[in-house]
């Protein structure tokens, strides 16, 4: 235990929670950010944000016929508020602009019309009205298609859009809350594996280059040094990221999406998936998948670690390994984990490969390390 | 007592040992050749961290490599080079080993403070090793190779970076050390072993040459060493001719000590060969046919 101990003191230093800190300080500022900052991001996401949650509380996770026929006249009733809105106003009215289909149907090459129009949307901030109606409307154009297949590649793809029709999974809420969590957890994905290799990548190296092996390997412990350098590495790496989750979901909470948690990630507009979970179960998921990424990242790490000849050849490899394995990760295997638009079997079979891989790669530097010559 | 048997050590074409054949029992051992000859890798072959390309290590008639970590506990180290953390104190260091020794935090707080005393570092026991001299270092390494008590201690070139008075010190504490353990000490300089080694082993063209008592080992030389003055025109002359050992200028004329297998002169003054006589002409370069 005090090995263990002493491994992970030699890793995780005062020097490299800096490093740590400000490695994540530029990557949140240059990633993260945006998708905390300006979230809803503008007008109507921000619309399309309130009235998800109208409907969450209104019909719940599912919405019926019966709940749709709600939400069709609560966008009625908010036509005669326009109507009546737009009749209080003696420019609308001298412009012939009296109702809310003239007011959306008006010529817009009328360049005085064209001044209304964006003085009732942009300047007049606290008029919503017409913003939400033009979201209530794609809401309900969304619903009215939703037993269409709308577009797929292959018979898989076919097949699970039949199933989910099938079973009433439509995709009718609007998708603006998991599409910022989307981005949200890729840009995390890419600034927590940076910082697993930032901490993780020189630990063997520098006990090889300090020529610390003749002392540990001739000590009682020996060569299983190599082992426990091993599981320091993996228990640094957890605790990387869980320390970075925690902070980045504490960031996230000011997005205030909690109240969607509960609802099925498929019947998010344009978000059919293989599996069923809700949102909720589905941040959960993009959690393990970052664990797992970590942890074949922290071992991949080691593992260049223990063969690099110095530091500079270990960024030389690193570097472009990261660059490449986010490019292939970010999209499919994190933002796209379940989505039908990859193969179902995609996500399974590549995580499943690289920890093969990982694993394989650790057995064979320790079969290595256990008979190679100390020679420096 | 480790017996190593039949030891060969090839790195692709180049041979580094062929056929070494050894006994170490209780006592301190000198291993003395220049650098280069094998010392190291020899060293580095009972310590475990080099397997032999033929051949096998016994202790007590078992491998040590199969031994495990039975052998390695029975084991204090010092390498020729040794890593160390800058940031880390003398007191930590030894910690950090002490663990990885298998020794408790208690008794290893108690052992280092021994040892630092013991390696006259007691007043830096907290102070960062970054601002350590390279004997400092050297006396820490020293101070490390006997935390676990170790019934055998193998020391890689010692003395390298100690000043004359530390060697002295550590010349005292080997023997003391020697009583009740085997020691080995590989070295290329002389004055380091001759004086309290029990028996010396010297390597040369990758085979063993010598595993001798000092007085034996000098007694292949009886009756070959010389000194006399000579003018310094000759000194060419006898440079070409004989292996020269020492030159020293003394009132404008050159006395120097040298070896000749041959008829004495007159003038040579017969000398008791010294374990450096030996050393110096068994590694000589190409010298003359004389010899």
């Amino acid at each position: 235990m005090r090995v263990l101990w002493n491994e992970l003191k030699k890793i995780l230093t005062w020097k490299m929670l800096f490093l740590l800190v400000l490695l994540n300080s530029v990557l949140y500022f240059f990633l993260i950010e945006f998708d905390i900052e300006h979230f809803p991001n503008g007008r109507p996401a921000l619309d399309s944000y309130n009235i998800g949650i109208e409907m969450i509380e209104k019909y719940g996770t599912h919405m019926d016929e019966e709940e749709f026929l709600d939400f069709k006249q609560a966008y009625d009733e908010q036509v005669k508020e326009a109507d009546q809105y737009l009749q209080s106003r003696r420019e609308f009215v001298e412009a012939g602009l009296v109702t809310y289909e003239k007011f959306k149907h008006f010529d817009r090459d009328n360049e005085e019309l064209n001044a209304l129009h964006s003085k009732v949307m942009f300047e007049e901030k606290e008029v919503n009205t017409f913003w939400e109606l033009q979201e209530r409307e794609r809401l309900i154009e969304f619903y009215d298609m939703k037993d269409e297949l709308r577009g797929y590649d292959n018979a898989q793809q076919k097949q699970r859009m039949e199933e989910l029709i099938a079973s009433k999974k439509y995709g009718v809420y609007p998708e603006v809350v998991i599409m910022n969590f989307r981005d949200f957890i890729g840009n995390v994905t890419i600034a927590i594996l940076f910082s697993v290799v930032l901490v993780i990548s020189p630990m063997i190296l520098k006990d090889r280059s300090r020529q610390m092996l003749a002392l540990q390997y001739t000590s009682k412990k020996g060569r299983n040094l190599f082992k426990t350098k091993i599981l320091a590495g993996l228990i640094s790496t957890f605790s990387v990221i869980t320390a970075l989750l925690i902070v980045y979901f504490g960031v996230y909470s000011l997005n205030d999406t909690s109240m969607y948690f509960d609802v099925p990630i498929n019947t998010f507009i344009g978000n059919a998936s293989w599996y069923d979970p809700t949102f909720f179960q589905y941040i959960l998921l993009c959690v393990a998948a970052i664990y797992l990424i970590g942890f074949v990242f922290g071992l991949l790490a080691m593992s260049f670690s223990s063969f690099v000849p110095n530091s500079m050849a270990l960024i030389g490899i690193q570097i472009p390994f990261i660059v490449g394995m986010i490019i292939v990760i970010g999209g499919p295997l994190m933002r796209y984990i379940i989505s039908i638009w990859n193969p179902q079997w995609l996500a399974p079979t590549v995580y499943s490969g690289m920890i093969v891989i990982s694993v394989i790669f650790i057995i064979l530097l320790w079969r290595r390390e256990k008979n190679r010559d100390i020679v420096l | 007592m480790i017996l190593v048997k039949d030891i060969s050590k090839q790195y692709g074409d180049f041979t580094a040992l062929e056929n070494i054949n050894l006994e170490f029992t209780n006592g301190l051992y000198g291993l003395l050749a220049p650098n280069g000859a094998g010392k190291t890798t020899l060293i580095k072959m009972l310590a475990t961290l080099i397997a032999p390309s033929k051949g096998e290590i016994l202790y007590n008639g078992k491998n040590i490599v199969a031994m495990d970590e039975d052998y390695r506990s029975l084991l204090g180290y010092l390498p020729q080079q040794f890593g160390f953390y800058k940031n880390y104190t003398p007191k930590q260091y030894l910690l950090y080993l002490a663990a990885l020794k298998g020794i408790g935090k208690k008794e290893a707080l108690d052992k280092i403070d021994d040892l630092l005393e013991k390696v006259a570092l007691r007043e830096v026991t907290n102070k960062k090793m970054k601002k350590f001299s390279g004997g400092m270092i050297q006396r820490v390494g020293i101070a490390q190779s006997l935390l676990n008590d170790p019934k055998i201690l193998i020391l890689d070139e010692p003395t390298a970076g100690l000043d004359p008075k530390e060697r002295a010190r550590f010349r005292h504490l080997l023997t003391e050390l020697a009583r009740e353990r085997l020691v080995i000490v590989s070295t290329h300089i002389v004055s380091d072993v001759e004086t309290i080694a029990n028996e010396i082993i010297m390597i040369k063209n990758r085979q063993l040459l010598y595993k001798d008592s000092v007085e034996r080992i000098c007694a292949t030389l009886d009756g070959h060493v010389y000194e006399t003055t000579i003018p310094y025109e000759q000194l060419e002359t006898y440079r070409r001719q004989f292996v020269l050992l020492s030159e020293k200028q003394e009132r404008g004329s050159m006395v120097i000590r040298f070896i000749h297998k041959g008829e004495a002169e007159a003038n040579w003054l017969p000398l008791a060969p010294q374990l450096e006589d030996v050393f110096l002409y068994e590694y000589r370069d190409d010298i003359g046919e004389e010899v």
